[in-house]
């Protein structure tokens, strides 16, 4: 865990309200892992206070960068947004548990759903360089909230649009039915990271089928590093909580009590 | 210079602290700061028995504030003996142990339980949570509930006992002498400000327990006048809390008579704000060629 002043490398909108950020990474820290986040102090004027977290889309360790994907949607968004390369922001990272690697042989299946697609890209991009052969089912409202990357030349690829507007009509599961129902219905580990109520049908859907499943979860956030108790979530056994920031962002979806 | 505090028979060796529940139980923030660079620690509220804390969401950002509704989820005296003081043991700055209970019974017994099987400084008793229906603030704001629950503790422990206090009461001065007359070494002023917050749109109060306890920025001044008025009221030393995210407010608080600080939500947004408030006192005293930090609060008004 680093708490540093670091640069925009690079600031662009990829669709409609969404960005990606590059941020110079010293060299020098450990390299942060697919899942991981990391924090950003509102900078002055944004009438915001607490840091807000992100999660890391993906890790370049030539050219010393991290990246984020974020949605312009409040006060420091909007800021973000209009950042401008050279400009300097207060980082707190890398936070959080990475998710695990697929086990054995399994085949794995990433879940990202609307602004969920961030850590998504930096787990297939991962996956993709130790020839793991992932499969990315994107699924968003419509056709101007998903983005054209180089990435999704490189990897199996299958987008679901709420209206469909692009690719297969319906939700990010309805597009893993029909995956599954088109014969890959094989040995497969799911990772997802999106809205509540798909990563719970998901993790219904894992429970039917007996796959493992791993879910990145996105709660409000007070320090991000376990000390206030402020981020938790319900979960089975402990005391019946635990603390996204530390112990989360990814979990098992079978330790998550479900409501 | 002079920075140091006494508290007790204590001596801090600076007047910058962080408060409980901000800072976890020190190892949190141990790669994020200094921690010797720390005047005292006040760890995140123990409890005779382990806590879970509230339901979900426990906490929302309002302006310039934040609304926690945490509940003294805590690992309890056995689990913070095990797993909390080693790390704390170890530490070179001062360590108070904030204690909560929900009866009168709770706050003695575990102190004297901590006194014998986890002894750090001395403790804070948090007789003001505003998030749990029994005890805090139902102690808080009863001058003889707090008399009574301060001098029980003061019975089982020679170390240093901080009595924190609750805004939310109709005069803070009477709860404070009470302590006082207790035997408290010390005052902790303030806990959070109750709070609520309603999303409109959904008619819906934001946190599961419909109420909160406010800090941050937005509180400041509330805490600032508190201090002013409970550090004329009584003569032990008072330490300072609510919305100091650097040197100007912590300053405005030693000047309105606070003779220690703790810092709060503002480790959330800069962890190193701590390190920050000292080198701003240390200016400010060499400013005004004063030689000790508690000769501040006699610039006030002169």
């Amino acid at each position: 865990m680093e708490h540093f002043s670091t640069h925009v490398v690079h600031n662009a909108p990829i669709c409609e309200r969404y960005h990606v950020m590059k941020l110079g990474w010293p060299p020098r820290f450990a390299p942060p892992l697919p899942g991981q986040f990391l924090t950003i102090q509102p900078p002055p004027g944004t009438g915001a206070l607490l840091r807000r977290p992100f999660a890391v889309s993906d890790y370049d360790p030539l050219l010393s960068q991290i990246e984020i994907v974020y949605e312009r949607r409040g006060s420091v968004t909007r800021h973000l947004a209009a950042c401008r390369t050279g400009e300097r922001l207060d980082i707190l990272a890398p936070l959080g548990r990475p998710f695990p690697e697929p086990t054995g042989n399994a085949r794995p299946v990433l879940l990202a759903g609307g602004i969920g697609m961030g850590p998504m890209f930096f787990l297939a991009t991962s996956l993709l360089t130790r020839n793991k052969n992932p499969v990315l089912i994107l699924g968003a409202r419509d056709s101007t909230l998903i983005p054209e990357l180089p990435l999704f030349e490189r990897i199996d690829i299958i987008i679901a649009t709420d209206d469909g507007s692009r690719g297969l009509h319906g939700t990010s599961i309805d597009a893993l039915h029909s995956f599954e129902t088109d014969g890959n219905d094989m040995n497969t580990e799911y990772f997802a990271c999106g809205p509540m109520p798909m990563l719970r049908a998901l993790a219904l859907h894992a429970d039917q089928t007996a796959r493992k499943c791993w879910v990145s979860i996105e709660q409000t956030m007070g320090c991000a590093v376990g000390a206030c108790m402020g981020c938790v979530i319900p979960v089975h056994g402990g005391n019946g909580y635990a603390r996204v920031c530390t112990e989360g962002p990814i979990f098992d979806s079978r330790e998550i009590a479900w409501t | 210079m002079d920075l140091t505090v006494r508290i007790g028979d204590v001596t801090v060796s600076n007047p910058v602290g962080v408060a409980s529940g901000t800072f976890g139980y020190g190892s949190e923030y141990e790669q994020l700061i200094d921690l010797k660079s720390i005047g005292a620690l006040f760890t995140k509220a123990v409890t005779w028995e382990p806590r879970p804390g509230n339901r979900i969401p426990r906490i929302i950002e309002t302006t310039s504030g934040l609304l926690n509704s945490i509940g003294l989820a805590n690992v309890g005296r056995e689990g913070f003996a095990k797993e909390k003081y080693p790390f704390l043991s170890g530490l070179s700055c001062s360590t108070f142990v904030n204690v909560a209970g929900n009866t009168e019974d709770d706050y003695a017994r575990t102190v004297e339980w901590l006194d014998e099987h986890a002894p750090l400084t001395g403790y804070e008793l948090n007789v003001s949570c505003p998030n749990v229906k029994e005890g805090g603030l139902s102690i808080g704001g009863s001058p003889r509930m707090v008399e009574v629950v301060t001098r029980r503790v003061r019975a089982v422990t020679d170390k240093p006992v901080i009595v924190k206090l609750t805004p939310n009461v109709t005069d803070i001065t009477e709860i404070a002498r009470a302590a006082e007359a207790a035997g408290a070494d010390a005052l902790s002023a303030m806990n959070t400000l109750v709070g609520m917050v309603i999303d409109v749109d959904a008619c819906r109060s934001v946190l599961p327990g419909k109420t909160g306890g406010l800090s941050g920025p937005a509180v400041l001044p509330v805490g600032v006048a508190i201090v002013y008025r409970v550090s004329r009221a009584v003569s032990i030393p008072v330490i300072g809390i609510g919305g100091i995210d650097g040197p100007d407010s912590a300053l405005q608080y030693l000047l309105a008579g606070a003779s220690a600080l703790q810092i709060g939500t503002a480790n959330f947004v800069d962890p190193t704000v701590t390190d920050r408030v000292l080198e701003g006192i240390r200016s400010f005293l060499s400013h005004h060629n004063l030689t000790a930090a508690g000769e501040i609060a006699g610039l006030l008004d002169r």
